[in-house]
Parts: C-alpha cells; structure tokens; sequence
C-alpha cells in the first residue's frame, strides 16, 4: 500500500507538473489577458465593492474553458495521454 | 480528482480518452479557478485596476525613436549650451562651467583658496605688504577634508589653469583653534605655500610656518605644506626650518593662545615628535628679521640645550621677542622662552637632524 501511495504522489506532482504548462501556455497565449478583461466587465457589471469570488467563478470559468485555442487543448490532451500511457501499467 | 492507478490497463482506449478529457477539462477549471481568485483578490486590495491608464497620458510617455533624442523625448546636449547668471558676480557663464566658475567666484572650492592665496602673495611681493584678509571660510571649508587627510603634499603643482584644477594633495591643515588664533592674529595665515620658500617673503614665511609643517625637502627644495605634526618630519627639522628661513632673531612671541613652553626639552624623541600638539603661534614677527641671519642659525640650532617642553616653534625661541640677532642663539633662546610662560602640552626635541640639508641649501 505504500508504494502505492508514492507512486500517486509522484503522479500528482507529475499532474502538476501538467497544471504549470497549461498555465505558461495559457498566459502565452493571451488567454489569460482576454479573461482579465472579462473579469473587468463582471466586476463593473457587479461593482467593485460587492464582488465575490463565486461570482467571479460563475461568469468566468465557463468563458475560461470555451476560450482556450485549440493549439493548447490539443497538446495538452496529447501530454495526459503519455501521461496516463506511462502509468498505465 | 483521484488517480485511476490502479485498473488503467484495463481500460480501452475511449475510457481513457474519456478520462484524459476529464484531466485536461479539470485542469483548464482549475486554472480558471486560480485567475478568478487572483483577480478576486486582486480586487478587495485595491490593485485591480491600476495597470490602467488612459490614452492621453499614455501618449505622454510613448516610447520615442527619432535620432538625436532619447526615448523620452528629451535633446542630450539641450542644456550644455545654456547660460547661466552668477548670482556672485553677475556674469554669464555656460552651463558646463557653471559650477567650476561657482567655486572659484564663492571662494568654497577646494582649489579657490590656493588660487587666491597666490594672488595674494605675489601681490604680497610686489607690494611689500601683508593682506589681512584671509577667507576664513575657506578654512570651514577645508575642515572636512584636512582633518583627517595624510596625503603626501610634498610637492605641490600650481594651479594656474581654472578649468582644470590639478588635484594638488598639499595638506591644508586648518583647525578651529587655528582660526581662532588667527583671529588674534595681526597677520593672518597665508594658505599660500608657494612651497618654494625662496619666493615667499618673510610675513608670508611666518605665517606659513605657523601653520605648516614647512620643513624643507632636500630634493626638492621645497617646504613641506603637511600640517606642523606631519610625520614625516621632526620637530627639531621644523624648528631648523623656521631658524634657518627666518634668523635667529626672528619670530616674534606666538599670540596669547598659543602655547610655548619654557621648560627643558624632553630627551625623549619618539614620543615628543607624534604627540606634540599643532603649534600656532609664531606669527608675530617683528620686523627685524630677516633671512641673512641662516648661517648662524645653523650654529645656533646644534647648540641648543636641552629642554623641556620646548614647542615646536623653535625658531620663536631662538628669535626671541625682538631679542638680538643670532648672538648665540641658545641662550637668547632660553631667556626668549622664559617670557612665554603659557604651557605648551607637548614637549619637542631640541635636536635637529635636518640643519644638514640646510647647510646643503646655504
């Protein structure tokens, strides 16, 4: 059972390692930027004292998962299948 | 979102595309998630929106690329050629040398005190008279920079050109006491130390030895412009100077403030050299002196006795208050320091090792 910890542990920090690149290529590519600015409209929109965080969750993640290129998606697919290919056995 | 670790290889192939989408979908909310909280936080604290500015000032600060100008926009040369007005002296000076010109016309420069002090002492020579005015805040000024300064001032290079001063390391070594006693004093210093001593007349020789150390280098012919406890020359050659350049008989009694001894030299030379204290004094000349009486000077010096708390001045001893001149300096020396009761602090050694050179010089 152990090794079947560290081996998850390794995945995760693995996983993580997945996590960092899809933020470098999405800040790359602008996404990040483009969602900012949307960020902004919501927090005109709701006003600038009264914002949550939930509100910001709800109009932006959406947005967010629909904004990202295809470029990114693609390889990033690419990276958790290895991913997944190499822990599989 | 836990790992499917461990019945992987069971799955086919849509199962796993399946579960790499759940991954990458996963991933991309969690990245989502992470900006919004950024932003959110970036909101309660207040930064949010300071990354903006509007156009107009943005125009202000565009990055600019014409030739001859720097990216702000700005000429490099733009102010050299302006001219200024010397709040002093009224006059028109370019930008560029406006601050030499500050110096020198202020008197407040390192190198403006010498100048006018040359000026001073060649009108000196020509004139025959002694200037009293003497800028006291050079003197201010200097503080900082001679107290503790031990540059070699052996020589000293005249500063004839303004625009270029020469860094000349000669030692200006005014104290407050010694301004005060020069306030006491008819003939204020001269800073001139023309160094050459040939040059200087004998106020001016007076008044520099009372500051400087003024020993003569034997290679150079010249005085040596450190302060009077410079450590490159002994008490006993400064005394032999100022007996050799200004006669037994000259050097009359240092002011009120200054300090003389009368009591016996001190055997002791190591001590006696380092610690003695600047001597301000010898200033009061009287008019009697004169530099023919060197020759006997010299006899006088390797006949001195040994004294106390002799300073370093002994060329005040030997001359005496207006005592004869050079009728055996020693005992004149002696009768002269008598009337000087004030208390000197540092003894001095009566012993000259340089009057050799001086006999080279004679």
């Amino acid at each position: 059972f152990y090794w079947h910890c560290v081996q998850q542990h390794a995945r995760f920090i693995e996983r993580f390692g997945l996590k960092e690149l899809l933020r470098a290529k999405l800040t790359e590519c602008g996404w990040r930027d483009q969602l900012k600015a949307h960020c902004k409209d919501v927090i005109k929109e709701k006003g600038l004292e009264h914002v949550t965080v939930e509100d910001l969750v709800v109009e932006i993640t959406p947005k967010g998962r629909v904004l990202v290129p295809d470029s990114v998606k693609k390889e990033l697919l690419q990276r958790i299948r290895a991913f997944l290919a190499q822990h599989a056995t | 979102m836990k790992m499917e670790d461990m019945s992987l290889s069971g799955l086919d192939n849509t199962k796993l595309e399946a579960l790499a989408q759940d991954i990458y979908s996963d991933l991309v909310e969690d990245a989502c998630l992470g900006l919004c909280f950024e932003v959110h936080r970036a909101v309660k604290q207040g930064y949010f929106f300071l990354d903006d500015t509007d156009q107009e000032s943005m125009k202000d600060f565009e990055i600019v690329d014409q030739p001859g100008v720097d990216i702000f926009g700005q000429v490099y040369n733009q102010w050299k050629n302006k001219e200024c007005v010397c709040p002093n002296c009224n006059r028109s000076i370019a930008a560029s040398r406006f601050a030499p010109h500050l110096e020198k016309c202020l008197g407040m420069g390192r190198n403006s005190s010498r100048i006018a002090n040359r000026r001073i002492a060649s009108s000196n020579n020509m004139n025959n008279k002694s200037e009293s005015d003497q800028e006291d805040n050079d003197d201010v000024n200097d503080n900082d920079w001679s107290y503790g300064s031990e540059k070699k001032a052996k020589k000293r290079k005249s500063d004839k050109n303004p625009n270029s001063p020469r860094r000349s390391k000669s030692v200006k070594h005014k104290n407050g006491e010694l301004s005060n006693s020069v306030n006491a004093d008819p003939y204020k210093y001269n800073y001139n130390t023309g160094i050459n001593y040939e040059t200087l007349g004998p106020d001016e020789l007076r008044s520099l030895l009372t500051t400087q150390c003024g020993v003569i280098s034997e290679h150079t012919k010249k005085m040596c412009t450190r302060s009077q406890r410079c450590p490159q020359h002994t008490d006993e050659q400064r005394r032999a100077v100022r007996v050799f350049l200004l006669g037994p008989s000259a050097s009359s009694l240092p002011d009120a403030d200054t300090m003389v001894e009368s009591d016996c030299y001190d055997a002791s030379d190591g001590q006696v050299l380092m610690s003695r204290l600047q001597w301000d004094g010898s200033s009061d000349i009287s008019p009697s002196d004169s530099a023919s009486s060197k020759a006997s000077t010299n006899n006088s010096d390797s006949k001195k006795p040994k004294k106390k708390k002799k300073t370093s001045l002994g060329l005040n001893s030997t001359g005496g208050g207006g005592g004869g001149s050079g009728s055996g300096g020693g005992s004149s020396s002696q009768t002269s320091l008598v009337g000087l009761s004030n208390r000197k602090k540092k003894p001095k050694l009566p012993v000259p090792p340089a009057p050799s050179i001086y006999d080279n010089l004679n």
